[in-house]
């Protein structure tokens, strides 16, 4: 079942014009007539353009590119901020250690020898004041990604960059002292 | 409200990116599968390059410490000496562009699966595992 492109009102998105209208795409993947009176206004593929563009709140409208420059700016410093956040959640996690656990048990080592490989576990008293600021920071993170995420849904082009490169700054930037410890197994954060 | 649904049509992302047949379907599955596989990939390489830039530091890492029995470690709070400030810069470098391909790879596959398409959200968990499966076992290797 083939249904062809309806198009809000359409044009010619081949890149390189940069004041067209976001396209309103419906969606083609439903096999049924009646679902599709329900129209996606969000643009479903990514476009360059800064005419009637909605960001986040309702009131929030991008008509110019004067506003769209502003809004650019205004995403790249919110991504860098992310970055920042999260670097320092880990340094003030790291320095609020207070009670710490050892494990030590034997493995093999070189040489038939046995080396006493030791575990560390830390934690935090859940009423102390590290652990409420880090509730408060956590709050204020995920509300960050959620808005960064809903940022990138736009599929505007400008919007899109420059979320990645605020987040490309932001950790060249923050990053400079690293913990040693990584935890790579986080998703999209 | 939206639902996932088994379909042979969608739009990926781009314009250009319209699928309609089963054969098209199978491929951006295809090409889905690889970004996921990509994306943990990214991963364990910027954890790599870390390893890397930490070695530059001469800051002993944790596998480092294990491994010595009664040398003294030099304390990683104080300021780190770079043996070749190049190529820490380098690794750090290196590190952002690939956080930033990380960021726009992640988002790309949150817009795959906000295509609803069962297929393609098979694709992207598929790939996650197969991913995770290729790529782990790369990071302790030295």
């Amino acid at each position: 079942i083939g249904h062809s492109h309806h198009m809000g009102m359409n044009m010619d998105m081949s890149g390189g014009d940069n004041s067209t209208m976001p396209p309103h795409h419906h969606p083609t993947t439903s096999s049924d007539h009646s679902h599709n009176h329900m129209m996606m206004m969000m643009p479903m593929t990514f476009y360059f353009g800064f005419k009637n563009v909605e960001l986040l709140f309702s009131n929030l409208v991008i008509n110019t590119a004067g506003e769209m420059a502003g809004a650019f700016v205004a995403v790249f410093l919110l991504a860098m901020f992310y970055e920042g956040l999260k670097i320092a959640r880990e340094g003030l996690l790291r320095k609020s250690q207070v009670s710490i656990r050892y494990n030590s048990m034997p493995v093999p080592g070189p040489n038939g020898t046995i080396l006493m490989e030791t575990h560390k576990t830390v934690g935090q008293q859940m009423l102390s004041f590290p652990h409420l600021l880090q509730t408060v920071l956590h709050i204020i993170q995920v509300v960050i990604s959620y808005f960064l995420m809903l940022i990138f849904m736009t599929y505007n082009g400008y919007l899109c960059i420059a979320v990645a490169a605020g987040a490309g700054t932001g950790y060249f930037l923050f990053s400079w002292k690293k913990a040693v410890v990584v935890d790579i197994t986080e998703h999209c954060h | 409200m939206m639902h996932f649904i088994f379909s042979d049509e969608v739009v990926l992302l781009f314009d250009f990116w319209s699928v309609h047949s089963p054969t098209g379907m199978a491929l951006s599955v295809l090409v889905i599968l690889l970004l996921a596989v990509l994306y943990e990939s990214i991963k364990v390489g910027k954890a790599r390059l870390l390893y890397q830039a930490l070695m530059n530091l001469s800051i002993p890492t944790s596998q480092q410490l294990i491994e010595e029995t009664d040398q003294d470690s030099s304390s990683s709070d104080s300021l780190p000496v770079s043996r070749s400030p190049l190529r820490w810069f380098l690794c750090h470098f290196g590190q952002s562009l690939l956080h930033v391909a990380q960021v726009v790879v992640g988002y790309f596959m949150m817009l795959a699966v906000m295509s609803y398409n069962t297929w393609i959200f098979f694709g992207v968990v598929l790939g996650s595992g197969v991913g995770y499966y290729l790529a782990y076992p790369l990071l302790n290797m030295t």
